[in-house]
């Protein structure tokens, strides 16, 4: 194709984005619906804000569980506070607030109750079963569901073995519900045959205490222990497995791991399972001509999942590279990552449309431009809709799971479940320092021009 | 101004960045370069004073992991070569500390250069004499760099004197000029970067230096005298006399030396700032000693912590490298709301360890340095089990080399001496406090004061703790080892040291005696400035 057949090329594509981006936006609830949510959109819109006033808030989710009276959560409240230079008034009167005694309780029982009221939003319930009731609501709205179980680091094999086992019995709750629940076609089949409902996302760092980065042998082969079984019971069930993606340090055993473990004849038919892709990384295109090599070559019946995501470690990948003067792993800026993420979608596209047999897209993000973009490319290239699903966070994309939808895209909420108050402090610190910042770009996305949140990075 | 206007002025320093073992590629030439260090074994090392060097096979260095390995075959120094080394330097000496700073530096940059060329090589000896694994070994001949970059800026820094009040009719000067001869008394388990950060800042301050590394690791300190001699340090000013403790405490005693800059044990420290305070027959000026010796490093725990992150911190702090730290983690006073849920993780977490070969990039804990120190430590480690109760223990390899078992003990008795004298083997000891005030306490009321941890999420408790604690290096929400040149200046107080923190301003001052100069610019009352 010559210059102005790609500059043709380009322009229709751009208009192809502007086009899905409108039909997603005109079917966005109205922020009406949902009066308490817009508050706290305003709280936390206000607090991105502002960098130090961010952190605070985040040191004190993470610190709560860890606090034993609402005596000591206002002190660490005080504490966070004092650091900051620029402190609203709400934040002088807490301070003053604990300077006494009833003020501390006062304050702490705000806080402690602050921190329930936003772990509601993010964390679908206490236990699997707990959540059955919030993922079968999505599923009757069309809406699709991952879960996700929270929990502390795994430091020991005890550790370990209770993760596998909470995942082993979320997989047998999850197939038990999802039986019953209606047929919803949108988010059974895709062009590469018939999609699980049941969807479990895991973490190979819960999987094994033993992963080490220049090391990883010993890790495989421990997670293997324990992912094998969890493999099998989901074959068994029917359901979907996501192996979730970590930093960096963790990424060459969590590949192998899974390659060497799907390439085991007994799981040549089953279950489906998926891995992610980090857009933010600078290699993240030689890591896609891997997963492709390996789906590509496999004999493995259930298509390969990859979940574009753009990563949610960006701050840790950045500190420890500068830490230690290695070239950082990730892009520094967001437009490179944005770049990224497109260019990575639409390779998976082509694949996808190409061979159905062997990849299945989705594409994990808030960014209105960036899933506009994916759904525009895969149409314009002849795919079907059905070929790419959208992934969103519960809490962070549950307005935009609910527009795709309404649009007849396939939708799924990674919906963490676990203890709320201390669910609420892994939260914090795995994924939304990350990407709280742009999160509300979607949600804010009535206000501001459509144009300019469609803009090409 | 240097009189040597080409000489290019220096980049700011920064820290020579570790290998990424994280990636595939970089780990297999860990391999290649023990394969090309193997059959060159045993590496022979001599008695190397001006251009002289005497070979010899008075003693041996072996691979802890494989003890019938010899390692390097070693001349031992004499009464007579420790005098001759010293005469040399002090007369060599003295044209190395009239050259300018700049000129000095630059020999001690290009040192570096030659380190990072044989980088892989001497953390290949590394991991075969001292059973250094190799991301520590690879951070050793990193540090190595860091200081000599460090103190190469430090010196050029220095030259320019201090600031002074002036006066009309005056001009005050102060600057700074070497001490003479330096004894650099180095141990083994950095073996390279200590004597390297020792005698490199000796050199940058314009001293000449007689190096006794410890008998465990001649090979890699014949290195560091081997790159600092290529890169253009005279032949006189750098002498490096093997042997055991006699050779070292000739130097101790020698009229001549000016100064001397030690590693080790407190026990050795305290003997040698003994006996460097009493002047020998004809020595002519009071012995500066820069000594950096034992630690028993507490860490302690809030309620509050964090503790996915201090599991993992604390088990690495206390194990990494055997133990064989003095910056490691020794003792965890742990809240009493939250020491059973941290003890039973760090139990479960040290029964984990895997105790292998350093070579092997899966070793968490190598071999200790040698039959003595296993005998030793495994007795220390009986003890705790029978005073105490041990909670947890790795198991260890059979075969030989000198594996100890990893151990988490608690429940001793807080006179004993486990919980008060430095082990320098993998024994971590757990206890609960009542509060952190409590185990502000106990930190206070130890004799030694070198790194200790704090694992808290309250500013005002971090604040506190740090203005409280005699430690040199506190070290908060993170390990206590891994100290970084120019980052994290390290060195103990009380009897963990004496002297300036290695890698940080006030060092390279320690190597120098200050003299003033005040010039009266009038002339008859006119002014001639």
């Amino acid at each position: 194709m010559d210059a102005s057949g790609v500059a043709a090329e380009e322009d229709r594509l751009e208009r192809e984005i502007l086009e899905v981006g409108r039909e997603l936006i005109e079917r966005f609830p109205s922020a009406a619906r949902h009066p308490v949510r817009a508050l706290d959109e305003r709280a936390i819109a206000a607090s991105t804000r502002d960098r130090e006033l961010r952190a605070a808030l985040f040191r004190l989710v993470d610190v709560t569980p860890a606090c034993r009276s609402l005596d000591e959560l206002a002190e660490h409240l005080a504490g966070f506070a004092a650091e900051i230079e620029d402190r609203p008034p709400s934040l002088e009167a807490a301070m003053r607030a604990a300077d006494s005694k009833p003020g501390r309780l006062a304050l702490g029982a705000a806080v402690a109750a602050g921190v329930r009221h936003m772990a509601r939003r993010f964390i679908a319930g206490d236990s699997p079963a707990d959540a059955l009731e919030e993922l079968r609501r999505l599923w009757q709205a069309g809406i699709a569901s991952s879960l996700d179980l929270l929990g502390e680091a795994t430091v020991t094999s005890a550790e370990a073995d209770r993760y596998a086992a909470r995942c082993d019995q979320a997989l047998a709750t999850l197939a038990r519900a999802y039986a019953d629940f209606p047929e919803r076609p949108v988010l059974e089949h895709g062009p590469g045959g018939k999609l699980p409902r049941a969807d479990l996302s895991i973490k190979v760092s819960a999987l094994t205490p033993l992963l080490r980065p220049e090391a990883p042998r010993r890790g495989i082969e421990d997670a293997t222990r324990r992912l094998r079984p969890l493999l099998r019971r989901a074959h068994e069930l029917g359901a979907h497995l996501h192996v979730d993606m970590e930093s960096l340090d963790t990424r060459e055993s969590t590949l192998e791991l899974l390659f060497e473990l799907l390439s085991e004849p007994e799981f040549r038919e089953g279950p489906s399972v998926g891995v992610v892709l980090q857009a933010y990384l600078r290699d993240s295109g030689a890591e896609l001509e891997q997963l492709l090599g390996f789906s590509g070559k496999s004999d493995r019946l259930p298509p390969l999942t990859v979940r574009l995501v753009k990563g949610a470690y960006w701050d840790h990948e950045l500190v420890e590279a500068r830490q230690h003067g290695w070239l950082s792993p990730v892009f520094e800026h967001k437009q490179e990552s944005d770049r990224s993420f497109e260019e990575l979608s639409r390779r998976l596209c082509d694949r996808a449309r190409t061979s159905p047999e062997s990849v299945r897209v989705a594409i994990g993000s808030h960014n209105l431009r960036s899933i506009s973009h994916a759904v525009a490319y895969n149409r314009l290239s002849g795919g079907l809709d059905a070929a790419i699903e959208i992934q969103v966070l519960r809490g962070l994309g549950d307005d935009l799971a609910e527009a795709a939808a309404r649009a007849g895209l396939r939708a799924r909420v990674y919906s963490p479940v676990g203890d709320l108050v201390a669910g609420m402090a892994y939260l914090v610190r795995r994924l939304l320092e990350n990407t709280a910042n742009e999160s509300f770009l979607a949600e804010r996305a009535a206000g501001a021009p459509l144009e300019e949140l469609l803009a090409p990075p | 101004m240097s009189p040597l206007g080409e000489l290019p002025t220096v980049p700011p320093f920064r820290n020579e960045p570790t290998l990424e073992l994280r990636r595939a590629p970089q780990r297999e030439a860990l391999d290649q370069a023990l394969a090309a260090v193997d059959p060159a074994l045993p590496i022979a090392v001599p008695v190397w004073i001006g251009d002289d060097r005497r070979w010899g096979e008075d003693f041996f260095s072996s691979d802890p992991g494989r003890p019938e390995r010899v390692v390097a075959s070693a001349a031992e120094a004499s009464a007579a070569e420790v005098d001759a080394a010293v005469a040399l330097a002090a007369e060599a000496g003295r044209r190395w500390g009239l050259a300018p700073a700049a000129e000095r530096a630059a020999a001690l940059i290009g040192a570096a250069e030659v380190l990072r060329r044989r980088r892989l090589e001497i953390a290949a000896l590394e991991v075969r004499e001292c059973a250094k694994p190799w991301p520590e070994a690879d951070a050793d001949v990193c540090e190595a760099i860091d200081f000599l970059e460090y103190y190469a800026r430090e010196a050029i820094r220095l030259e320019s004197g201090s600031e002074l009040g002036q006066a009309p009719g005056e001009r005050n000067t102060m600057r700074y000029a070497p001490r003479g001869v330096v004894a650099v008394i180095s141990p083994w388990n950095f073996p390279l970067a200590i004597p390297a950060g020792m005698t490199a800042a000796a050199l940058a301050a314009g001293n000449a230096v007689v190096l006794k590394p410890a008998e465990q690791s001649p090979a890699s300190a014949f290195a560091l005298i081997e790159a600092l001699r290529e890169a253009g340090i005279p032949a006189g000013v750098l002498a490096l006399l093997p042997g055991d403790g006699e050779v070292g405490a000739a130097l101790v005693r020698h009229p001549d030396v000016g100064a001397i800059a030690f590693t080790g044990s407190s026990a050795v420290g305290l003997e040698i700032i003994e006996t460097a305070a009493k002047p020998a027959p004809g020595q002519r000026g009071v012995k500066r000693i820069v000594a950096e010796m034992g630690g028993k490093n507490c860490v302690i725990v809030d309620s509050d912590a964090d503790l996915d992150e201090a599991v993992p911190e604390i088990v690495r702090s206390a194990f990494d490298y055997a133990g064989q730290k003095c910056s490691a983690a020794a003792r965890v006073l742990a809240h009493e709301s939250i020491v059973a849920s941290l003890a039973e993780r760090l139990a479960g977490a040290v029964e984990l360890l895997r105790v292998g070969q350093a070579q092997e990039l899966d070793t968490d804990v190598p071999p200790l340095i040698e039959a003595e120190a296993r005998r030793r430590v495994g007795e220390q480690i009986e003890e705790a089990g029978s005073r105490g109760r041990v909670l947890a223990c790795a198991p260890v390899p059979r075969g030989p080399g000198w594996f100890c078992a990893p151990t988490l003990a608690t429940d001793l008795d807080t006179s004993s001496p486990l919980l008060c004298e430095e082990v320098f083997g993998p024994l971590l000891t757990i206890e609960a406090v009542d509060s952190i005030e409590a185990a502000c306490e106990i930190v206070e009321a130890l004799p030694l004061a070198l790194t200790a941890g704090l694992f808290s999420r309250n500013p005002a408790t971090i604040a506190a703790v740090a203005r409280r604690l005699p430690v040199g290096n506190l070290y908060v929400n993170r390990r206590i080892t891994g100290a970084m040149v120019g980052r994290q200046p390290f060195g103990g107080n009380r009897l963990s040291g004496v002297g300036a923190k290695a890698g940080g301003p006030g060092y390279l001052a320690e190597f120098c005696e200050s003299r003033v100069m005040t010039e009266n610019t009038t002339r008859h009352g006119l002014m001639v400035e």
